[in-house]
């Protein structure tokens, strides 16, 4: 099987350029049979992979640690769930999967348009297998194949890293591979309408919910990451604009600019070249993600000779790639003129041009700071960083901007608005936000920032709300329906407008997470048992922590973990317990430490087992060892990220559920050209 | 296009704000990153160096590792990478990160404030561990005797 698996990577190579040439040729010859072909070549390459993945599962199942990749990555006493993921837990493996995946929707892409929309097929076929190419190339030369075989076979292998080994670890990596690889086929379609000079909206009716699938994939990723770091590494903390955060960031935030710019040139026909540059862009963006993630060009600058062969390759390829696109860009300028112009500052085009600007300058801003110790090595030969300061700096106004603009947006009319629509619609959300953020400031929250962001969230809540409460009063009093049916059907008949706003609620949700961090509190103290600390609540309650001792026992894939008891009482009555752990994993040398945490809606309580005074001892139940120092943290809001990431996921899946039929569009008066009945 | 042009002079004015964010934001929040041999010589040459937030790459010393239990303060010792014998103590008033290690052979990136007193006062601690995950065959086998 895991033979197999290295035969099918062998065989999948030369099959997808094949594949490729084919079906470029195919478009420009006009011969239906070679395209063909190249369709056939993408089914062959998704079933080459299937089997070069499963040839690697199998070989992390069955412990075969005489592969390089396996004895890396596993060991033994692993459990088997870690053994799967073992798939994308390093870089060869990883490069396996994110073809994989991109053969999967390779193979979904060309099923459901070859029929629909055959003559963009024959170059999405080759652009498809094209990317799926160069992944293929990269296992294959660039020394990172996972069936490298070791001239003898380890008794066990050095197991996975104990931070790995966590549930939001193995699902974050696939999400965002998810949300990199789908983006792919926006980008195919893209090329393909500029080869075969179908320039109207069709490619991007075509690719809409592939870009929102990558937008959800994408964003999902993200907060898995955060999620992540909070529990497993970051001491309570969620974003550290760490090189490989950054990474995934970017593209993102293209993808939304994107996104949204999409939409001005489905319903007024501007912004071609724009959206081509963005589709580009991003797509650029998601290899320069997996590419970073996976090389450690950024943090180990000293040593970046060691693995030049596929920086190279990667380098390279992007900028063949660019340089490809921008030529055809300017070949077909003459057919992406711009339909029509922007009439008025004030008016919903200029609003998403705002939005896109701002987007494409936190993109600039994080992408210049990412790589600035590339340049200033590069220029002066003196490396010099930027820190989590300059990224705050920078993206905390643009944040805030693009959260007004959340607002704005949506109600503000097409062409120009009249004074009347403009005060209509903001004046009320305007006094909420206001009155919010006076609030807030008579409890007692001083620091600007904060209040900005809590004012300018319940400003754009408001209007979310005065718009779903508008429509169903609409709809029940013209249907005469009951308001929660008519609030459903109002959902589902505009999908995309309201799906949009929930996805908007989800993002409010999560920046007044991001505001409430400025509120935490937390203290480090070092305690024997029996002795218990106080904390106080910025919401004005207060807890008392009562540390009970410690308790030593093996556990899977562990040859100890010493667990801390800790009761908890909130304002005098108690509510509970709360453990957090030291484990030393059966490969790793340092202990691990596992934290606690007791979640409310408003805050959580969060314990981290700093040390253990004599560990050893306490591993071995010594009853004197018991002496512990603990940090104590109450993070603000921080649920919010995770609730905002279940609300942006519900908005995202509300979007691009499938329609049935047609779909009437609610939203008519406002567009004076839409080809699909669909709008904002 | 009289229009299109206002926009171009809006889309201008962001761009400005945001150049001028972009530039304030690297002049004041920039940081060297050092070998230990090029903080010290910098040191030498300019001991106004002293007052200035650095990061430094350098590895950490096998056991030299401590800690005062009353107050939480980490000391261990780091060491140049290339040559060994260029090494200054660390002090570090924070949870270390899991990986930190001193019973092997470790690279640790530090942020903070090379003191006149020749001691590192670091307020961040990271490990690089991009060399720890991935063992090479010969590295392998080395444990496979061992």
């Amino acid at each position: 099987m895991i033979l197999l698996g290295e035969f099918a990577l062998w065989i999948a190579l030369p099959v997808s350029v094949m594949g490729a040439v084919l079906a470029f040729l195919g478009g420009v010859k006009r011969r239906g049979d070679w395209v063909l072909s190249g369709e056939m070549s993408v089914y062959a390459v998704f079933f080459l992979l299937i089997l070069t993945s499963a040839g690697i599962i199998v070989a992390f199942l069955t412990d075969r640690f005489d592969y390089w990749y396996v004895a890396n990555y596993s060991n033994r006493e692993l459990p088997t769930y870690f053994k799967v993921a073992g798939l994308w837990a390093g870089q060869r493996g990883s490069l396996v999967f994110w073809a994989l995946l991109l053969s999967l929707f390779s193979v979904v892409a060309t099923v459901s348009n070859r029929h629909k929309n055959r003559e963009f097929m024959p170059y999405v076929v080759g652009v498809l297998l094209t990317i799926t190419g160069f992944f293929l190339l990269v296992l294959l030369f660039a020394d990172v194949n996972p069936f490298e075989r070791m001239p003898f076979a380890p008794a066990d292998g050095r197991g996975l890293n104990p931070q790995l080994q966590n549930y939001w670890m193995t699902i974050h990596p696939p999400t965002l591979y998810l949300g990199f690889t789908a983006f792919t086929v926006p980008f195919a379609f893209a090329i393909s309408a500029l080869l075969n000079g179908r320039l109207d909206t069709r490619w991007i009716i075509i690719t809409r919910r592939w870009i929102l699938l990558s937008w959800f994939f994408l964003a999902n990723g993200i907060i898995f990451g955060m999620r992540w770091a909070y529990e497993e590494l970051g001491w309570g903390g969620f974003w550290f604009w760490d090189p490989v955060e950054n990474a995934s960031l970017l593209p993102w935030l293209t993808a939304t600019a994107f996104l949204h710019s999409i939409q001005i040139q489905e319903n007024r026909g501007m912004l071609k070249i724009w959206n081509m540059g963005l589709v580009v862009t991003t797509f650029l963006l998601t290899i320069f993600a997996t590419f970073l993630t996976r090389s450690g060009l950024i943090e180990s600058v000293h040593t970046f000779a060691e693995n030049t062969k596929i920086a190279f390759l990667f380098l390279g390829f992007m900028g063949s790639i660019a340089a490809l696109c921008i030529m055809l860009i300017v070949w077909r300028k003459p057919l992406l003129k711009s339909e029509s112009q922007i009439e008025s500052y004030l008016s919903r085009e200029s609003a998403f041009l705002f939005n896109n600007v701002l987007f494409l300058a936190a993109a600039f801003a994080v992408l210049f700071g990412t790589l600035f110790p590339l340049i200033t090595e590069g220029i002066t030969g003196q490396t010099i960083t930027v820190g989590p300061p300059y990224f705050n700096r920078i993206n905390l106004p643009l944040g805030l901007a693009l959260l007004a603009l959340m607002g704005i947006g949506p109600v503000i009319s097409w062409r120009k608005a009249s004074r009347r629509n403009l005060v209509k619609n903001f004046r009320m959300p305007i006094v909420v936000g206001l009155l919010v953020a006076l609030w807030f400031y008579m409890m007692g929250a001083r620091q600007v920032m904060p209040l900005v962001t809590f004012g300018i969230s319940s400003f754009v809540l408001t209007i979310i709300m005065v718009e779903f409460v508008k429509g169903t009063k609409a709809r029940s009093r013209i249907e005469g329906e009951g308001h929660f049916v008519a609030f459903l059907h109002l959902i589902g008949r505009n999908r995309r407008r309201w799906g949009g706003y929930i996805v908007h609620v989800g993002v409010v949700l999560v920046f007044t997470a991001f505001a409430g961090a400025a509120f935490d509190r937390e203290l480090i103290t070092t305690l024997e048992p029996g002795e218990s600390v106080t904390i106080e609540s910025p919401l004005g309650h207060e807890y008392n922590l009562t540390y009970q001792g410690l308790s030593s026992a093996r556990g899977d894939n562990l040859a100890a973990k010493t667990t801390a008891l800790i009761a908890v009482s909130e304002d005098g009555h108690p509510v509970g317990t709360m453990t957090a752990e030291k484990r030393l994993y059966l490969t790793w040398q340092a202990p691990v430490t596992e934290v606690g945490i007791r979640s409310k809606f408003l805050e959580d309580l969060y314990l981290i087992l700093e040390s253990v005074s004599d560990l050893n001892g306490a591993f071995l139940n010594d009853p004197k060892a018991q002496r512990a120092t603990f940090e104590i943290q109450i993070n603000i809001l921080v649920g919010w990220i995770w609730y905002g990431g279940l609300v942006i996921s519900l908005g995202g899946v509300i979007t691009m559920w499938p329609s049935r039929g047609r779909q009437l569009n609610s939203d008519q008066k406002n567009s004076h050209r839409d080809p699909s009945g669909l709008t904002a | 296009m009289k229009n299109n042009s206002r926009f171009l002079a809006a889309v201008g004015g962001v761009s400005l704000v945001v150049g001028y964010l972009i530039w304030t934001g690297v002049t004041e929040t920039m940081t060297y990153y050092l070998t230990p041999i090029e903080l010290i010589s910098r040191v030498e040459e300019d001991p106004t160096f002293h007052q200035m937030g650095v990061k430094v790459s350098g590895r950490l010393e096998r056991g030299s590792w401590s800690r005062d239990s009353n107050e939480l303060l980490h000391r261990f010792t780091v060491a140049d990478i290339e040559d060994e014998s260029v090494r200054f103590p660390v002090e570090y008033r924070d949870i270390l990160p899991d990986t930190f290690n001193d019973q092997e052979l470790q690279d640790v990136v530090l942020e903070g404030r090379y003191r006149e007193d020749g001691v590192f006062d670091a307020t961040v601690v990271l490990t690089k561990c991009g060399s720890r995950y991935e063992a090479t065959p010969e590295e392998l086998l080395e444990d496979f005797i061992e």
